[in-house]
């Protein structure tokens, strides 16, 4: 084996191995099992950055892939892996952000009871992801991808003892079953139109001078982008995400940042060249991606548990990359993939450092709990929150910079001031969260005392010694949130100058509109929310209306509860009453008419030798008359 | 005298025997009703196996064995009526009616 090849089977095999080992062996060996899950995926990073190395570097382009299962005038199916700058790098980020979370977990989950089960899935996380990102083939990347949301499944609901948490989960795996049908349907229509799904090939077929209809193609694009609007949470299927921090919170950072949702981005920009081919499903997943990302912005605005503000504000970042690749820019949709991971995670697990200390996830409570004496966590959540609000020189604003640009480009106006809009309000829902929980002094906290005592809900976890291993992941990433953003044009060399073709710091009138919509936003949240004697209200809080219609997902999810729970309910009760009492009942009838029967023939059985010998002679004379009637023996 | 004098006499002592089988409540007498049914069915062999064409001897030859298989069995059914009087004291059919279903 080829030096790449070995390191992307390393990648793979380190965390997988681990898994299996804790799942089986080390359930009881918390430390053994913590200590090996992270030492399997230090395995992972260094296979991974030697990917980056001699594959994203050099900019080359191959496919390693052997077949499996030869079926005699069948699909020819495949499994290999993908080498080119895309699937390297992502790994790469991948590895790095698991790395952290796990370090982080060291403190965060110290003492928990399911230790070591936690960094099992979390290894199981690692392999599926790493697997999704390195397939070489569509039927790999279907299954890594049903892993990859079996993981999340069992992270989030991994306080399972809890009704919560088991409910996230579960909606959580059926919602993002219902896209994943989809990307089923739509691979099984790629295997039966070529013979294999080798992305390569996919990709070549639906080009101008491939074999694909342009119909088929726009076929195949729908039913694939179903799959990918479940995994990134985008329109009507978004609704799993904020309940999915029902799990522990380095399991969100890790969920919203690079594993899970990205997928769905991921896959996107894999098949750029395929989607590419149904322009008019781009345009679709543009205006679809352009709703949902504002939508969740507003929904963000009035939220008031921290971890619901991070995953709208994931959602809507989902929908800035997606748009990005829909207006035609891999190099954006993956540069503000990147930034994102880096500065999502770090938010998530600065505001994780705030949960732990204040035993609530309510904004309001952990801003009377001193939050300003958790250093490491201010730094983090600060930073964080330049970035995402996309401050310059902030990861965050490069990035966001490329995707507005990308859209000013091939977008059109409209969707471009919507953008804008949505640049604007994040910034402001952004600034919103840092004024609530930490832009408070004394007076503030004495204000809102007595909601901090009358609501105690959230992790309860004892402070531990593990608070320095947190403390000093949240400060790396700090430190990334600066140097992400440097990133943009040697990723724009590899993966297409789209977006970012004038450097980090071309200050023309995009950026500049840019950067004032933030700062107006940041100053109507400081306004609001930061200045000395604020209302500390927003001013979608202060309408009830508007109030309700943001907090409660614009009711999109009542009107499932109202239309698809209630029907799926019924169907279910029809099916129970049908199973107990049709099924059931038939089989209860055959067995008690067995019964039945069988006390009925036992009373001939009455013991009496010469009854017997009476219905034996019958018979046979029975017998005899009938043979003499029929003319004699046969 | 024709075959069918004999048939009828080989008929009249199976329905006098089958009328003792299930009448008598005395295992012996029910034995004894036995034979009478066996005897019936030699009689049978001897007279059918006339009208076969053939001298008849095959039906004698058939006939002394069947009286052997009654001594036997006569032996072996006494013997077991034997041991059932001495578990149960009683060789009543009606009384001997545990294996009911």
């Amino acid at each position: 084996m080829s030096g790449p090849v070995l390191a992307a089977v390393l990648a793979q095999a380190a965390p997988l191995a681990a898994c299996l080992t804790i799942l089986i062996g080390l359930r009881a060996r918390p430390r053994a099992a913590a200590g090996l899950a992270t030492l399997s995926l230090v395995v992972a990073l260094g296979a991974t950055a030697y990917l980056v190395v001699v594959v994203a570097v050099p900019n080359v382009h191959w496919v390693a892939q052997t077949t499996w299962l030869p079926v005699a005038d069948g699909p020819a199916l495949a499994f290999g892996v993908f080498f080119d700058p895309l699937a390297a790098t992502m790994s790469f980020v991948v590895a790095f952000i698991t790395l952290a979370v796990m370090v982080y977990s060291l403190g965060y989950m110290a003492g928990d009871p399911g230790f070591a089960r936690y960094f099992g899935f979390l290894a199981l996380f690692a392999w599926a992801m790493l697997g999704l990102v390195l397939a070489s083939n569509l039927l790999q990347v279907l299954v890594f991808w049903e892993l990859v949301g079996l993981a999340s499944f069992l992270l989030i609901g991994f306080w399972f003892e809890q009704s919560a948490p088991a409910a996230a989960a579960r909606k959580a795996f059926l919602m993002t079953r219902v896209g994943d049908v989809g990307f089923l349907l739509g691979v099984l229509l790629l295997v039966r139109a070529l013979g294999n799904a080798t992305i390569s090939d996919v990709v070549a077929a639906a080009g101008p001078a491939g074999v694909f209809s342009p119909r088929f193609t726009t076929t195949v694009a729908l039913l694939l982008l179903m799959g990918v609007i479940g995994k990134s949470a985008q329109g009507p299927l978004f609704t799993w995400l904020p309940d999915a921090m029902e799990g522990p919170t380095p399991v969100s950072a890790l969920l919203h940042s690079a594993t899970m949702v990205a997928a769905g981005v991921f896959l996107v920009a894999r098949l750029h060249g395929f989607f590419a081919a149904a322009p008019e499903v781009m345009r679709g997943l543009l205006w679809l991606a352009l709703v949902t990302a504002l939508a969740t912005a507003t929904m963000a605005m009035v939220a008031e548990d921290i971890k619901r503000v991070l995953a709208y504000s994931t959602i809507s970042q989902l929908g800035y990359m997606l748009m990005a690749l829909a207006a035609g820019s891999v190099t954006a949709g993956f540069f503000h993939l990147t930034t994102h991971a880096g500065f999502k995670a770090l938010l998530f697990m600065a505001s994780g450092i705030f949960i732990h200390h204040a035993h609530s996830n309510d904004m309001r409570v952990i801003a009377t709990k001193q939050p300003r004496s958790q250093r490491a966590g201010v730094i983090g959540l600060v930073s964080g929150s330049l970035a995402l609000a996309g401050v310059i020189p902030f990861s965050g604003y490069f990035s966001k910079e490329a995707v507005l640009t990308t859209l000013g480009q091939h977008a059109g106006t409209a969707a471009l001031a919507l953008a804008y809009l949505g640049a604007g309000l994040t910034a402001y829902y952004t600034f919103r969260m840092v004024f609530l929980t930490v832009g408070q002094g004394a007076a503030g906290r004495r204000a809102v005392g007595a909601v901090g005592d009358a609501v105690g809900s959230g992790q309860d976890h004892a402070p531990n010694a593990g608070d320095r291993a947190m403390a000093s992941v949240v400060l790396v990433l700090s430190v990334l949130t600066l140097v992400l953003g440097y990133l943009g044009g040697w990723l724009g060399a590899r993966l297409g100058h789209e977006g970012v073709e004038h450097g980090p710091f071309a200050l023309g009138a995009g950026p500049l509109v840019a950067l004032a919509l933030v700062a107006a936003g940041i100053a109507l949240a400081w306004v609001e929310f930061g200045r000395r004697g604020a209302a500390r209200a927003g001013f979608a809080e202060r309408v009830p209306a508007l109030r309700d219609f943001f907090g409660d997902n614009w009711y999109v999810d009542r009107l499932y509860g109202a239309t698809l729970v209630r029907w799926g309910t019924a169907l279910s009760r029809a099916a129970r009453w049908h199973d107990h009492t049709v099924l059931d009942g038939a089989s209860d009838g055959v067995a008690s008419g067995a019964v039945w029967g069988g006390r009925i023939l036992a009373r001939v059985q009455a013991g009496y030798v010469q009854a017997y010998v009476a219905v034996a002679i019958s018979l046979i004379a029975a017998l005899g008359v009938w043979l003499v009637r029929r003319g004699g023996l046969p | 005298m024709t075959v069918a004098s004999y048939l009828f006499v080989a008929a009249c002592l199976f329905g006098i025997g089958l009328y003792g089988l299930l009448q008598r409540r005395s295992l012996v007498a029910m034995l004894i009703a036995l034979e009478l049914m066996l005897a019936a069915v030699s009689i049978n062999v001897v007279a059918l196996t006339t009208l076969a064409g053939r001298d008849g001897s095959l039906g004698q030859v058939v006939a002394l064995i069947l009286v052997g298989v009654a001594a036997a069995e006569a032996a072996i059914a006494l013997s077991l009526f034997v041991a059932i009087h001495r578990a149960r004291h009683t060789i009543d059919v009606e009384q001997l009616s545990e294996l009911t279903g």
